[in-house]
């Protein structure tokens, strides 16, 4: 040591350290502690609003699916009704058409039973008619074989009615 | 108070000094507390590094908020000569090195390194012939010449002053501490002996009554008995007893709270300076 510099002297060497050790400082602290810090800082807050955009668009995209689940829901549920009409108007047009077919042909058989009905008697009506056509023959074949008086003949005319009462029964 | 002290000589010239060692010392420090501070960071911070990352965003903070968020990258600079005036006042308070803030070169340098970026800048957004039309009022140049060196003394004078009236306040209560002294030794030990007692009395009744004050002077009163006694037998001489306990208080002020003010004014004054001649994109269009 060889004394001391006055108070108030500006001394060049020491503006020179100054100069230089302020440099060095700034360059140090700028790489080593404010670069990476605010990096961090910066990474950091990015990551943050990173994460909010991102739970926000999850969020957007559940609410989307939701109104598409509840729109399919309904559409769903409007088809199945449609479906549900659909099938109980063709039932009803089923049954209507069973029932009619089912009449209609009732009536058919029926009308044919008539027809039958009527066939068989008129066949009936007819063998009838032939037996009394014979018996009538039988009858004066056996008038003409013998005598007649006229008790015969009002008792062959009961006779053969009695007859025909009972075929006819 | 005496100017830096000179370690060494070259050719005449006082080559290293007391500050330029402190400015080293201070550098020095600096960078290895960035260093570790600035290591090791981690998405899901430790304690240290929420301390770092919350003083760093402070002062990007405090930058973008003078300066503007287009001059965030001035930061660095800005934290350097921060911290660099800070801890350059405050490395005073060691007693063996000497606030660098307290030579006049150092600030100086800082303020002319203020206005060389000034300058710079605005040639740079403005273009030289702009910057030199700046010249055709003399008055600018006066300006220019008096804001470096308003800077320069506003900062060394208040850290210097400090330190001044520190000396003088040290010096004072030694002076002091003499003269009380010497009147409770020459009367004899009894009187030593009473101030002792009155000492321990006073800080009983403090006890008592729960005053601090009361148990503070009484502590006081013995001590100071206590030194009178250690001088009459002769085991010290001139001791400085009331040095203890008041300049503490004072060098708070002087030292802490001045250094941390001025440092901050510094930065501030370099901001403004720099974002006045660093504006944002659109109104240079203009």
């Amino acid at each position: 040591m060889t004394g001391f510099e006055q108070i108030i002297g500006i001394n060049p060497w020491t503006a020179l350290f100054t100069f230089c050790n302020m440099i060095i400082t700034f360059l140090l602290l700028k790489k080593f502690l404010f670069k990476p810090v605010k990096k961090m800082i910066d990474a950091r807050q990015k990551e943050i609003d990173d994460m909010y955009a991102q739970a926000e668009s999850s969020k957007a995209e559940a609410a989307k699916l939701q109104a598409d689940y509840e729109e399919h829901l309904s559409s769903a549920r409007a088809e199945r009704d449609e479906i549900l009409a659909d099938a109980v108007s063709r039932a009803q047009k089923r049954e209507a058409e069973i029932i009619a077919e089912a009449k209609s042909d009732a009536a058919a058989i029926r009308v044919k039973a008539e027809a039958d009905i009527a066939q068989e008697k008129k066949r009936a009506l007819n063998e009838v008619k032939n037996e009394i056509s014979s018996i009538s023959i039988s009858i004066a074949q056996e008038v003409v074989e013998r005598e007649i008086t006229a008790a015969d003949h009002e008792r062959l005319v009961s006779e053969f009615i009695g007859r025909l009462g009972e075929d006819y029964d | 108070m005496n100017g830096p002290k000179i370690y060494l000589q070259i050719g005449g010239q006082n080559v290293i000094t007391q500050t330029a060692v402190s400015s080293f010392t201070v550098m020095v420090l600096l960078c290895v507390a960035g260093y570790f501070l600035g290591r090791n960071l981690k998405k899901r911070p430790g304690r240290m590094q929420v301390l770092t990352e919350k003083g760093v965003a402070m002062l990007y903070n405090l930058v973008e908020d003078t300066m503007g968020k287009h001059n965030s990258y001035w930061t660095p600079y800005i934290g350097a000569l921060f911290l660099s005036s800070l801890g350059g006042s405050l490395i005073g308070m060691t007693g063996i090195l000497r606030s660098t803030t307290s030579d006049i070169s150092t600030t100086l340098t800082w303020a002319l390194m203020t206005s060389f970026l000034v300058w710079g800048c605005t040639i740079k957004n403005s273009g030289l012939k702009t910057f030199l039309k700046g010249y055709i009022n003399p008055m600018n140049i006066i300006s220019d010449i008096a804001q470096p060196v308003s800077m320069a003394f506003r900062h060394f004078g208040n850290i210097m002053g400090g330190g001044v009236l520190m000396s003088l306040l040290y010096q004072a209560l030694a002076a002091g501490s003499a003269l009380v002294l010497d009147l409770i030794r020459s009367n004899g030990l009894s009187v030593i002996v009473a101030v002792a007692v009155l000492g321990v009395i006073v800080f009983l009744s403090g006890l008592k009554k729960n005053k601090l004050l009361l148990k503070i002077i009484g502590i006081a009163l013995f001590v100071l008995a206590a030194a009178a006694a250690l001088e009459y037998f002769g085991a010290f001489k001139e001791i400085p007893i009331l040095e203890v306990g008041l300049p503490g208080v004072l060098s708070l002020y002087f030292d802490v709270f001045s250094g941390g003010v001025q440092a901050l004014v510094f930065s501030l004054l370099t901001m403004v300076y720099v974002g006045m001649a660093c504006p944002p994109k659109e109104e240079k269009q203009k």
